[in-house]
């Protein structure tokens, strides 16, 4: 777990992008102050009408904007080897470079479909079981391991786990779709679907600028996200092995929502149960929605007025040990028929991207399953883990370095 | 693209540096191929040949041809058009090659031009690469590495034995 390396094309390419040691500084410097909500980012970026790059450092989808529509695909490697692996990965670095650009992929059937400048991203991750393959062993990157089971779990296999995850985000649903299928279809002769989970979210606000956006529940979702060096410091993976510079890990939460019981609860008790106002997400402390909550103020009878088990105080860094994460939702209605009757669920597909799981995502989970009141209409279904690997140089193909 | 770029590069700046040489470079130096792709021969009717598609991009001032192809993996490598005999596409060796038009496209797809590649020494699996060199009638070559991809529309049109000419 504490393998890390100094092999200079880890640090090179590190020092490029100048974020050496930024992970380790930011978590101490003046971001740890009760500062709930990390301003937006300084510079606004249009969510809608983009053109993304799968060359970066990084991999685009992950601090990019969230737009629309996102399908998350995941798969398990039929046979899994690492052969296998490396062509279903090369084909698909054939692959996303003209999704991205908006061009048909080699060997398009329905070339037509292929639209550009609609925001479109593709993240490839890599789940548990590729470090188990012959000479892979000693890549896992560090902290990355699978969630401990939780009391408010109700997990059903169905949704849980996979080796290879392809995420697809754009600007409509038919371009997602599109693009989705080309990636599985391609991956079909090394990996069968292990589940499919899509996902919507309104990202602007009717001018179209950019806004945090809410989940189904109306509540304003991802307002206490760290933005800029903050950002960094705590999704990238700090210290990496060389194959894993510009890497992060995620999380994929399958959260189902009680909308039913939701609709049933007061307005006063479903702002406690957050911490923060329904209409614009300010904390219940604040005015605005990027104020940082008050986690000491009191009302008239001396009781706390963001509630011990808000979700908004249990999930704060300050009473996490300043443990943040990255996270990203997107809405989920899921309609199936059983017995003969349809019925329907909603939620979150929940992703949390962060350096370390082992040292952020878990153990704040684990206070959120002690003591958070959203808890009583929340509960996870599905639950996976995915090695996000950096963004691979043109001509290449992705998580090469992984095999060398 | 820029590693396909490079090579080009590497080929086509050789002659150029060396222009004593009998080559005439041409606006020919800017080609690029894009999206290769080479259709497996796993489960095919006939798994001796298959096809190559991509398309050449030709930035420059003057057409250019492409000519003839060579693959270490086929005996056998011509440049094919689909034609059409009454109501019927046939498949026949184009004996001019396939222009790619100045400041335009060469696309060899599914239904037109392709790069026949037969007598084949080894299965193309689902993944593997395959690595081509295309040349063109101004006398420039452009390596290429496509890789192999499952494509479902009927093969009838590439796989055929019978239209296939001998040469």
């Amino acid at each position: 777990m504490t393998e890390q390396s100094s092999e200079p094309s880890g640090v090179d390419r590190r020092h490029l992008f100048g974020y050496a040691g930024a992970a380790g500084v930011g978590a101490l410097a003046g971001f740890g102050g009760g500062r709930a909500s990390a301003p937006a980012p300084s510079v606004p970026v249009a969510v809608t009408r983009q053109t993304y790059s799968p060359h970066d450092v990084h991999q685009a989808g992950i601090v990019t904007r969230t737009p629309a529509f996102t399908q998350l695909v995941s798969f398990r490697l039929l046979q899994p080897s690492v052969d296998s692996l490396q062509k279903l990965l090369k084909l698909w670095s054939g692959d996303i470079p003209p999704l991205m650009a908006g061009k048909p992929v080699p060997a398009d059937p329905t070339p037509e479909l292929a639209q550009a400048g609609v925001s479109l991203s593709v993240t490839v991750g890599l789940g548990p079981r590729v470090f188990s393959l012959p000479g892979l062993e000693r890549k896992r990157p560090d902290g990355f391991v699978e969630i401990p089971a939780m009391q408010h779990d109700r997990l059903q296999e169905r949704w849980n786990g996979g080796d290879v995850l392809a995420i697809v985000a754009a600007d409509d649903a038919t371009t997602v779709d599109y693009a989705a299928r080309r990636l599985t279809r391609d991956a079909a002769s090394f990996a069968e679907v292990a589940w499919v989970q899509s996902g919507s979210w309104r990202g602007v606000d009717a001018s179209g600028a950019p806004v945090t956006g809410r989940n189904l529940f109306g509540q304003v979702d991802g307002s206490g996200n760290p933005a800029g060096e903050l950002l960094d410091a705590t999704v990238w993976a700090t210290d990496p092995l060389p194959w894993f510079v510009g890497g992060t890990t995620l999380v994929v939460r399958r959260i189902e929502m009680d909308l039913d019981f939701w609709d049933r609860t007061t307005r006063e008790r479903q702002e406690k149960v957050i911490g923060r106002r329904l209409d614009n997400g300010a904390p219940l402390t604040g005015q605005h929605e990027t104020d940082a909550l008050d986690l000491v103020a009191t009302d008239a009878d001396g009781r706390p007025v963001i509630p011990v088990d808000a979700h908004a105080r249990r999930s704060h860094p300050d009473e996490n040990d300043n443990r943040r994460i990255a996270r990203r939702g997107v809405n989920y209605t899921h309609t199936e028929v059983v017995d003969g009757r349809p019925v329907t669920s909603a939620g979150l597909v929940f992703q949390s991207f962060q350096a370390n799981i082992a040292q952020q995502f878990v153990p704040i989970q684990n206070r959120l399953d002690s003591g958070d009141a959203l808890n009583d209409w929340t509960h996870a279904i599905g639950s996976a883990v995915f090695a996000i690997p950096g963004g691979f140089p043109e001509g290449d193909w992705i998580a090469r370095a992984l095999f060398e | 693209m820029r590693r396909v770029l490079m090579m080009l590069v590497a080929v086509l700046v050789a002659p150029l540096v060396a222009c004593a040489s009998s080559a005439t470079p041409s606006a020919a130096a800017a080609l690029m191929v894009e999206s290769p792709w080479v259709r497996t021969t796993t489960g095919a009717k006939d798994p001796s040949m298959t096809a190559a598609f991509l398309t050449v991009v030709n930035p420059g001032a003057a057409d250019v041809r492409l000519v003839s192809a060579d693959c270490a993996d086929a005996g056998m490598v011509q440049i094919h058009e689909m034609v059409k005999s009454g109501d019927k596409m046939m498949m026949q060796e184009a004996k001019d090659g396939a222009l790619v038009p100045a400041g335009g496209h060469l696309h060899l797809t599914p239904g037109g031009y392709h790069v026949m590649l037969m007598r084949l020494s080894r299965e193309f699996a689902v993944g593997d690469s395959v690595n081509l060199t295309l040349h063109f009638s101004d006398g420039s070559s452009l390596p290429v590495t496509a890789p192999v991809k499952d494509f479902v529309e009927e093969e009838d049109h590439y796989h055929s034995p019978s239209p296939t000419p001998s040469s």
